[in-house]
């Protein structure tokens, strides 16, 4: 780095205390040091994109085992209870530790570089988000090595099937990880959303008014409230069944006067805001590529940004539509109905916006292009059945169907998926300054697409006549046989595809014979095309003041007056943070209190219940104490000097 | 090269060469649990207002992917230098925008409507008295008024199925008349399950510790078909439903043998055999299905029991006794059954041509078997009461499936089906149920031919 420096040395006032025990890494810590300890959005973004990526191959590999066992009527690839297994790990695995995790990828690295800020507004708070994804990650993926193997009880956990009066295994641990994995990945993900409403309210450079914001830094403060306003609810409920299972209370126990209905509230006033986010930041991805590769800016900015808004706030409003078959009555059933054909009008509005983006521009059709519109063409037939399911008459057939395993598949893979390889295309020069090969991604999109539709098309027939979800095999004469090979051979095209695709996105990390991306290779729109690629540590070498929404495109093309200018560079540079250890000494206290929890039940040599709790005390305390350390150990940092012109 | 690419695979082109396809290798979409294939009032509306999304939505995916390929067509970058050109940057228009929003609200409603018609049509059974609703659905007083009432019970994982009006309970097989009505109480007693017969009515959770209800009246012209109602729904209490069904087809084939048999399965993921947890539902004329409530309350009637040889008693001819018979054990009774009047103390044994033996050898052997062997435990048969673990087998010979609707009921799979019921069913609880090791009786019947053949006798010859 062409910069000098000198340390920063900070007033005595505020270098509380000094520690002698893991001290704050200084400014040229490399290696595995620097990737345990940083603070940098950027780093923290790039280490959630791999973790995501390694699950994503782990989910499907999942996945092609399901398939594998559907082949053909009555297949032992899988036991039955093995294939319960696969189905609830896989949803897991694909919801909340792999697009969850890659969208904060791209919150995290993106966001703060698109409004113009240096870093997310709690660094050291970003890290334990991070960390705290990891560990939840380990846990759930523990559980198979331990007493019942995972859990078998689908990703929505239904009372009373998690209840211990209903294990099929004695002893059975499965749903005890996958409840302490979803609660720990529950704080990673309210952390970081806390972080990102933080950031993206105050740390906007001047002139970035809140209209001014990129389309996907919206998506980004949207989802970032629905995580902190959803997730409560499935914490509570975690939590109630943890006590059903660990001490025997009786919150969804009905034969102890508890209701099964209400988990499935809990559940579901969590679960289908977390649809949405999961969709949203692909939306808000799209909407930042089809401008530029056809460009011309985007088609009614507001509209789309409160179409944003509307589909987040709706989201609350809908959940009992995934509990239509339960027998919530005439009025309920019909009020949901409603409200659920409502959202369909928001989302229409995006879909037209994109269409009336691309009329009249010059349309290029690059990689991030193509996977941009894979997710509009895949996210309008998830749409069309998801307004198809809104409808009760239609539902009461398709519910539990593989017709609706095609629906959610369509919206998660055809529209989150697609939109965040998008993403990964469009943003991986940005991020490492080098192309990637324009034919192999060609390729890829190739592979993916036609793999993904001969997988979840056949499905909606299948639902149609009669295959029910989650049936680890079917009978002879059903006429199931031949749609299902279909599915299985598309499966496995997908994954190919999938695998090519993180193939090449890991490679443009360490391929230096790559074509060099320059600052914008795309002549894309947004404030972080105005940076180097890769991005310097510090972001901005001076803070920007804008001018315009489409900063960067405005410095090329635009008139005089919506050019952005730069702040002076201050006389004592750009202060850079200290990298810390306790974000990650906190996560793993975490981590090992909940492994104190998982396993401080013993049953001793007369048969009697021992509670040990050591370990999970154990754990509490370097929790508490690493955020106790945190808060003392002081702002550190240095400070760094880049040259007038350096970007 | 690229935008040729791009065009090509843009879904559409996708989207109708799958339609093509469907339609093509698909000539028959009756499948045995086909919801395209709807054969009752409820079923049939739900299969209405899901064609009326269908065109609705392919109308709209047309309309907005035409326009998609249009734009992308028209708008292309040839050149790269025309890539590099800039276009006007306009950036909305709001007469267009407010003008979508109305039109998918519009498209929106005209859905909206039949759903709430539907909502209310599949949870409540018309009233009777509301002869303008009921003309409207095509259905007479008659059928509604003459509804029967069935209280489902799920568990882990079978189905049980009570007539509270007639006091009897079957398991896996629902019987019911396809003139009438029926009302579905749902329950269970373990986990969720959710009762799906796809082409009589869509499907309803039993959820714990909550009674749900739903219900569905047949078509009976859909059933019968060309056909007369006796071929269509032939008849259920004197096993012509069972020849039939086994006559017609192999278990394999893809279409229901005869009209009046539907399948269904649990939808709800209940546990390690959910997948396995199927029934039937078999429509029945009013006369055949009354002639099989009256069997069935005969059989599981306690005060009909067979009574022990009073010596003291002339009995008519016809009448059932049981009496001591050496040759199948000591102290084991068998029944017989008078071929003409006897006086009091002619019993079998004094005067054996004055009585017949009611079953074969192997049936009465077989019958102590399922005490013995400790069958009982779980299974109520007949008069032996309602609560039970396992499926209640009451005239188990006129059942056509076996195994929660898994297989065909026939001496073949049922000898498969006793010697080793967890190959078949991997984790069922006959197998694998509380109480069950390798030392329990049906573990080892494996090589127990004999047994077997005997336990087959007395459960097929329920009859």
């Amino acid at each position: 780095m062409a910069t000098e420096s000198i340390k920063y040395v900070a007033p005595d006032t505020e270098n509380k205390v000094k520690t002698q025990v893991f001290p704050r890494p200084g400014q040229h810590t490399t290696g595995l040091v620097d990737w345990l300890t940083t603070i940098d959005h950027k780093k923290i973004g790039l280490m959630y994109g791999l973790t995501a990526l390694f699950f994503l191959i782990i989910g499907g590999i999942e996945a092609l085992l399901i398939r594998s066992q559907l082949w053909d009527h009555n297949m032992t690839v899988l036991t039955n209870r093995e294939y319960n297994q696969m189905f609830t790990m896989h949803g897991t695995t694909m919801v909340f530790l792999v697009i969850m995790p890659l969208s904060a990828a791209f919150f995290n690295f993106i966001m703060p570089l698109q409004i113009g800020a240096r870093d997310v507004a709690f660094p050291r708070m970003n890290t334990l988000s991070l960390w705290c994804f990891v560990a939840g990650g380990i846990i759930l993926n523990l559980s198979w090595f331990f007493t019942g193997g995972s859990p078998a009880i689908g990703w929505f956990g239904y009372a009373p099937l998690t209840d211990t009066r209903f294990a099929e295994v004695i002893g059975d641990m499965g749903p005890d990880f996958w409840v302490f994995a979803l609660q720990i990945l529950g704080v990673a993900s309210l952390l970081a959303s806390f972080n990102f409403i933080t950031t993206i309210i105050n740390m906007r450079a001047p002139g970035m008014t809140m209209m001014r914001l990129p389309l996907f830094t919206w998506m980004t403060l949207i989802v970032s409230f629905l995580i902190i306003l959803a997730f409560p609810a499935i914490t509570i409920a975690l939590v109630e069944l943890m006590f059903d299972r660990t001490y025997g209370t009786n919150f969804f126990d009905f034969l102890e006067g508890g209701k099964p209905h209400l988990w499935q509230h809990l559940f579901w006033i969590f679960g289908h805001p977390e649809v949405y986010i999961l969709i949203l930041p692909a939306m808000g991805i799209v909407s930042e590529v089809i401008p530029v590769f056809s460009r011309k800016p985007l088609f009614g900015y507001g509209l789309i940004v409160f179409s944003g808004a509307i589909i987040g706030f709706m989201g609350f409003a809908v959940w009992s539509h995934h509990m239509f078959t339960t027998g919530m009555g005439v009025v309920a059933t019909s009020a949901f109905s409603m409200l659920t054909m409502l959202i369909a009008i928001p989302t229409g509005v995006k879909i037209f916006n994109w269409i009336g983006t691309m009329w009249g521009g010059r349309i290029r059709f690059d990689t991030p292009m193509l996977f941009a519109l894979g997710f509009i063409t895949m996210f309008m037939i998830g749409g069309f059945t998801g307004i198809m399911h809104s409808s009760v008459p239609i539902d009461a057939q398709h519910q539990d169907s593989y017709f609706v395993v095609a629906h959610f598949h369509y919206v998660l893979i055809g529209g989150a998926l697609f939109g965040l390889f998008c993403g990964f295309y469009f943003w991986l020069p940005k991020m490492t300054g080098r192309m990637m090969s324009e034919k192999l991604g060609k390729l890829v999109f190739t592979l993916m697409f036609i793999g993904f539709n001969l997988t979840f098309f056949p499905m909606h027939y299948l639902g149609m006549i009669g295959q029910p979800r989650r049936t680890h095999t079917y009978n002879e004469g059903h006429g199931f046989e031949t749609w299902n090979q279909i599915a299985t051979i598309g499966a496995f095209i997908l994954g190919v595809g999938i695998v090519i695709g993180i193939y090449q996105f890991v490679n443009a990390f360490f391929n230096k014979k790559l074509k060099p991306a320059g600052k914008n290779p795309w002549d894309a729109r947004t404030l972080e095309w105005t940076l180097s690629s890769p991005v310097k540590e510090y972001n901005f070498a001076r803070t920007p003041i804008i001018k315009a929404r489409d900063q960067a495109w405005e410095n090329t093309y635009g008139p005089k007056d919506n050019q952005s200018e730069k702040e002076p560079l201050d006389d004592h540079g750009v202060h850079m943070p200290d990298r810390s250890w306790w974000p990650l000494i906190t996560a793993l206290g975490l981590f090992g209190m909940c492994l104190g929890m998982l396993f401080h039940r013993n049953i001793d040599p007369s048969g009697e219940l021992v509670r040990n709790y050591t370990f999970a005390i154990l754990g509490g305390v370097v929790m508490v104490t690493g955020i106790i350390m945190w808060a003392l150990e002081g702002p550190g940092g240095y400070h760094l000097f880049p040259k007038e012109d350096e970007e | 090269m690229t935008s040729i690419l791009s065009k090509l695979l843009s879904l559409p082109h996708l989207f109708i060469g799958a339609l093509i396809l469907l339609s093509g290798s698909c000539s028959r979409i009756d499948h045995k649990q086909s919801a395209l294939d709807p054969k009752g009032l409820v079923s049939q509306n739900q299969y209405d207002v899901f064609m009326l999304s269908v065109w609705i939505t392919i109308f709209l995916f047309c309309a907005v992917g035409g326009c998609l390929l249009y734009v992308l067509w028209r708008y292309r970058a040839k050149t790269a230098e025309e890539a590099k050109e800039i276009p006007p940057q306009s950036h909305g228009n709001s007469m267009i925008e407010t003008g979508l929003i109305i039109a998918s609200a519009i498209i929106l409603v005209i859905l909206a409507v039949p759903t709430l018609q539907g909502i209310v049509l599949l949870n409540r059974v018309p009233d009777a008295n509301d002869t303008e609703t009921l003309e409207k659905l095509g259905l007479d007083r008659s059928q509604i008024d003459g509804a029967i009432t069935v209280n489902v019970t799920g568990k882990r994982f079978f189905w049980v199925f009570e007539y509270p009006q007639y006091g009897i309970v079957t398991a896996n097989e629902l019987i019911f008349p396809a003139s009438k009505a029926v009302r579905i109480n749902l329950r269970t007693e373990d986990v969720i399950h959710s009762f799906w017969v796809p082409k009589l009515a869509g499907k309803m959770d039993l959820m714990p510790g909550q009674e749900n209800f739903m219900w569905f009246i047949a078509d009976q012209s859909k059933i019968i078909g060309d056909e007369d109602a006796a071929t269509a729904m032939p008849s259920v209490h004197d096993g012509e439903m069972r020849a039939q069904v086994f006559a017609k087809q192999k278990f394999t084939d893809e279409f229901e043998p005869v009209g009046g048999l539907f399948y269904g399965q649990c939808a709800e993921y209940c546990g390690n055999s959910h997948a396995y947890m199927s029934f039937r539902a078999l429509a029945q004329t009013d006369e055949d299905f009354d002639q099989w409530v009256q069997r069935f309350q005969e059989a599981q009637n306690p005060n009909l029991q067979t009574k022990n040889y009073d010596p003291s008693q002339s009995y008519s001819k016809g009448s059932l006794v049981s009496f001591a018979d050496p040759k199948l054990g000591s102290g084991a009774n068998r029944e017989y059954r008078s071929i003409r009047k006897t006086a009091p103390g002619q019993s079998p044994q004094l005067n054996p041509g004055a009585w017949e033996k009611a079953h074969s050898d192997d049936y009465e052997i077989g019958k102590q078997l399922f005490g013995s062997l400790q069958c009982v435990q779980c299974h109520a048969v007949n008069r032996t009461g309602l609560g039970a673990k396992g499926p209640n087998l009451t005239l188990y010979g006129l059942r056509t499936s076996l195994a929660a609707g898994w297989m065909r009921n026939d001496e073949e799979s049922l000898r498969k089906w006793l010697k080793n019921s967890n190959d078949i069913k991997y984790g069922n609880l006959m197998w694998n149920g509380e109480g069950v090791d390798d030392r329990h009786p049906l573990r080892n019947l494996e090589n127990d031919d004999v047994k077997v053949d005997q336990l087959i006798a007395y459960l097929l010859g329920q009859s």
